[in-house]
């Protein structure tokens, strides 16, 4: 039972000085500020368009002059002269063996700062807030850096290069990577797991260890993860310290080949086919690394 | 009696857990003794260099390894440009991005350009090198350079825009490090806008702002700090780039006016010369000392992008 | 059931309640799936104050930020229906959203100074809508600070952030913002919900006097609020409009058994 509908019209006097105009029309003000308006709209579209084109362009061009080069001879023949039909596994197991080991020595020293810096170095703890900073400053120095760096430590003293020395090297690289996730991880752990551990009377390594870090595993592999597609395009660092080689060598102790550094001396090269090696190699670091970065990324979505 | 055992094992409990408590701490030492290392290692390294050249080291423009002669000045300015241009290509960018991905993007889409934009940060620095070789490089050879000279070369202008039309050089690079750290600062500032609080958009757009007026009137003002932070992040990232800028910048250890003309960075000039530098040479210790340079700069940017994004609360 | 809209002895009763400020006609409201507001039909009389009153999540504020479609900032949000404002479906996709907004105003739960000074704050919405000399400005400043009582107390430190001002200072400067744009139509959102019992109390003498001029629509928790400052009071309740009222009809003697038990206190 309603009533009947009444008109609503509204006829206010709001004060004198509200202008009698219809105040749905459009001024000239209001048009200018919506075109403004579409403008601002329009040009930030084109910025992450820009962005998104680039991102196309630059997997385009791998494709279409990396993508025939992609065989099962280049996949297993080492490197060799021009016109020799050599191939990258040098390259692509140096840089197996490099990325491995440097991962196997950054991990667990990373995870282990990471686990110190959530659990014991709380508000207040001077040294837990300076290695933050200095891990922050490693992570931000320039990857040549880490290259000179080791140069001056493990292959000058020597005489020379090694990889193992690159090992080390991309393991500087990932570390603070590894021990600022980790920390965040664990801190994102609610302290009552921690206290309902303690209370059952567990010492607090073992909560640390098994409860704590347990809960953590996902958020902290993402961290590991993420310092391996660091590590796996990075050219700079081995420049000055496995250098390089053009035959096959399992020999951590002399000088390694990589993939990476091979893309570096392959692509100002005059030979075709040393030309299309480069563009090969470098459609594998990019799928390969984009892929970890992919998969991480959904799986820490959820 | 009964007492003993337990009191056992809780001293090895307790002993276990100073054990771990001390080996965690080393750990974290570690991290603090590579950094130290790091910054002695280069600063003893190129002690030759500060004590042979002194004060010259940093007024010197030349970099001559036949006279054995080292000046700072041309990759330091090279270094310089390449990052100013860099910013500035690559500050509407991300501004632009990360309106866009919080503002008026939905939230599905703004999740999927978001991490797709971030997978371009993800690409290797060679990979740019090389793409910016290829299609960069040619574009700003035949299209750009053509036109300013023609046009401009007797203009005020002039001493900046012409050179030889070869396409590598300081804008080459400078456009390809502004992609490079463009999609980093989009994510930092992403996260920054995302901190407003959403009352405090929605009350501006109660009094009929439109987007755009609310962008630069109320989110721009109210996150300064943080956004500066987000350009000396990416200024960071841009001094100390290293592969890319190789490939495009032409490796000319030169002083100019020329913003297209081919110069080299301080990262640039190490990663070509290094090679050819002998161990114990002077031309190696200036190479470690323009790596200790390069080092304190890069430190100097974290503590001041630190200091602004601290300032915001 | 009773009529929400306005009863004909309502309308004789009082001589400037004649006009509906706005007029709502089986608003329907949607947050993606979820279905918000079930076919509501209300009428806000001009110059009155109206209360929505409910338990949380019954729909009162979503009905709020439909009038001046503050959710269309959201995707994924919106409403069907009528909701008739000046002669106008303002639901209609071709209502100007800048104009609308700056006619009918909003203040929310908490205070929401922008970061610039008190000045600017009040200026910053006139000026997107007008253009003024900095004398008609400095008039329509000190005009609205005046109307909400903030003149005295802020005149010397114009120019300051407006940040440093106290929470329930910042309210009012909020509602000075509001009303400086000159809107038909004032819509508060728990406006004291964040503020000690003495601002609370300024703030709803304040409402007393903006009436004169506003149609006010208020959201609030508080059943002592409704009941000091609202002329009718609508009860919500699951997304529906259960009964709608004069304050003290709604408070002395409701019609409808839940509007009863939740005044009591019964729930909610």
């Amino acid at each position: 039972m309603r009533a009947p509908m009444k008109q609503a019209v509204a006829v206010h006097e709001l004060g004198s000085n509200v202008a009698q105009r219809d105040r749905w029309s459009l001024g000239r003000k209001a048009l200018r500020r919506r075109i403004v308006d579409y403008l601002a709209t329009g040009a930030s579209i084109a910025a992450a368009g820009v962005l998104l084109l680039v991102l196309a362009s630059i997997l385009w061009s791998l494709l279409s002059r990396g993508l025939a080069g992609v065989s099962w001879a280049t996949l297993t023949r080492p490197m060799g002269p021009p016109g020799s039909g050599g191939g990258l596994a040098n390259a692509i197991i140096g840089s197996i063996l490099q990325t491995g080991l440097a991962l196997l020595m950054a991990a667990p020293v990373g995870l282990m700062c990471g686990i110190y810096l959530s659990e014991y170095g709380r508000k207040g703890n001077y040294f837990a807030s300076t290695v933050r900073f200095v891990a922050d400053v490693l992570m931000s120095a320039p990857s040549i850096l880490i290259g000179l760096f080791i140069y001056q430590l493990l292959v000058a003293p020597f005489g020379h290069f090694s990889g193992f020395s690159g090992a080390v090297a991309l393991a500087v690289l990932a570390l603070p990577v590894i021990v600022r996730t980790t920390e965040d991880m664990l801190r994102l752990v609610p302290t009552a797991m921690r206290e309902s551990g303690a209370a059952l009377g567990a010492a607090r390594w073992r909560v640390t260890l098994f409860l704590c870090l347990r809960s953590a595993r996902k958020g902290v592999m993402t961290g590991v993860l993420l310092a391996l597609a660091r590590m796996g395009g990075e050219t700079a660092p081995l420049l000055f310290t496995s250098l390089g080689n053009q035959i096959m060598s399992l020999n951590m102790n002399k000088p390694m080949a990589s993939l990476p550094i091979a893309i570096y001396q392959y692509a100002g090269a005059s030979y075709d086919d040393w030309v299309q090696l480069a563009w090969t190699g470098a459609l594998l670091v990019t799928f390969g690394v984009l892929l970890i970065n992919i998969t991480v990324r959904l799986a820490s979505r959820r | 009696m009964r007492m003993t055992p337990v009191s056992r094992s809780q001293q090895r409990r307790l002993g276990f857990d100073i054990f771990f408590h001390g080996l965690l701490w080393l750990c974290a030492l570690v991290v603090l003794a590579l950094l130290g290392g790091l910054i002695l290692l280069m600063a003893t390294g190129g002690w030759k260099a500060f004590t042979t050249f002194g004060l010259g080291f940093f007024t010197h423009s030349s970099w001559n390894p036949v006279h054995d002669v080292y000046g700072v000045i041309a990759p330091l300015l090279g270094t310089v440009v390449s990052t100013t241009i860099a910013i500035l290509f690559a500050l509407p960018m991300a501004f632009g991005a990360a309106f866009w991905l919080t503002f008026i993007a939905s939230a599905r889409v703004s999740a999927i350009v978001g991490m797709t934009i971030q997978l371009l940060a993800a690409v290797p620095s060679i990979i740019f090198g090389m793409w910016g070789f290829l299609v960069i490089v040619p574009f700003i050879a035949r299209n750009i350079q053509p036109f300013f000279n023609h046009h401009l070369r007797h203009s005020a202008f002039g001493p900046l825009l012409s050179g030889p039309p070869v396409g590598t050089g300081l804008m080459a690079a400078g456009i390809v490090l502004a992609i490079m750290i463009a999609p980093f600062m989009t994510a930092v500032m992403t996260d920054v806008f995302k901190a407003i609080p959403p009352m405090l958009r929605e009350s501006a757009f109660g009094l009929g702002a439109t987007r755009w007026e609310v962008m630069h009137k109320i989110v721009v003002p109210w996150s300064r700090n943080g956004m500066i932070g987000a350009v000396v992040l990416g200024m960071g990232r841009a001094l100390g780039e290293t592969m890319a800028v190789t490939f495009i910048i032409g490796n000319v250890t030169t002083v100019g006016w020329s913003l297209f003309a081919p110069r080299s960075t301080v990262a640039s000039l190490i990663a070509l010369q290094f090679p050819e530098s002998p161990a114990g040479s002077l031309r190696l210790s200036s190479l470690m000392a323009l790596g200790f340079i390069l080092m304190l700069l890069s430190c100097v940017s974290l503590v001041l992008a630190r200091f602004l994004r601290g300032k915001r609360q | 059931m009773t009529s929400p809209l306005l009863s004909s002895s309502e309308l004789r009763s009082g001589e400037s309640m004649h006009d509906v400020a706005l007029a709502v006609r089986d608003l329907n409201f949607y947050y993606g799936d979820h279905h918000a507001l079930h076919d509501i039909t209300l009428d806000f009389p001009a110059r009155c104050v109206t209360a929505m009153i409910g338990p949380s999540g019954c729909g009162k504020s979503t009905l709020l930020r439909v009038f001046n479609k503050i959710y269309d900032l959201y995707p994924g949000q919106r409403a069907t229906g009528e909701v008739m404002f000046d002669g106008r479906n303002i639901l209609e996709s071709s209502t100007n959203l800048d104009m609308l907004r700056s006619r009918i105003g909003m203040v929310f739960q908490k205070p929401t100074p922008f970061p610039m000074s008190i000045y600017d704050n009040i200026a910053f919405g006139v000026k997107l809508h007008e253009k003024l000399s900095r004398t008609e400005m400095d008039e329509r400043v000190q005009d609205v600070l005046t109307r909400v009582a903030l003149w005295n107390e802020v005149r010397d430190r114009l120019s300051a952030p407006a940040a440093g001002l106290s929470g329930g200072q910042q309210q009012r400067l909020c509602i000075a913002r509001s009303i400086a744009t000159r809107p038909e139509v004032l819509l508060l959102d728990e406006p004291t919900s964040a503020l000690d019992p003495i601002s609370t109390a300024r703030i709803e003498e304040l409402l007393d006097e903006l009436k004169e001029e506003f149609t006010i629509a208020i959201v609030t928790h508080n059943m002592q609020q409704a009941a000091r400052c609202a002329d009718r009071v609508a009860f919500f309740y699951l997304g529906g409009l259960v009964e709608v009222d004069t304050a003290d009809r709604i408070f002395t003697n409701p019609r409808q058994k839940q509007t009863q038990d939740y005044i009591t206190g019964r729930f909610g």
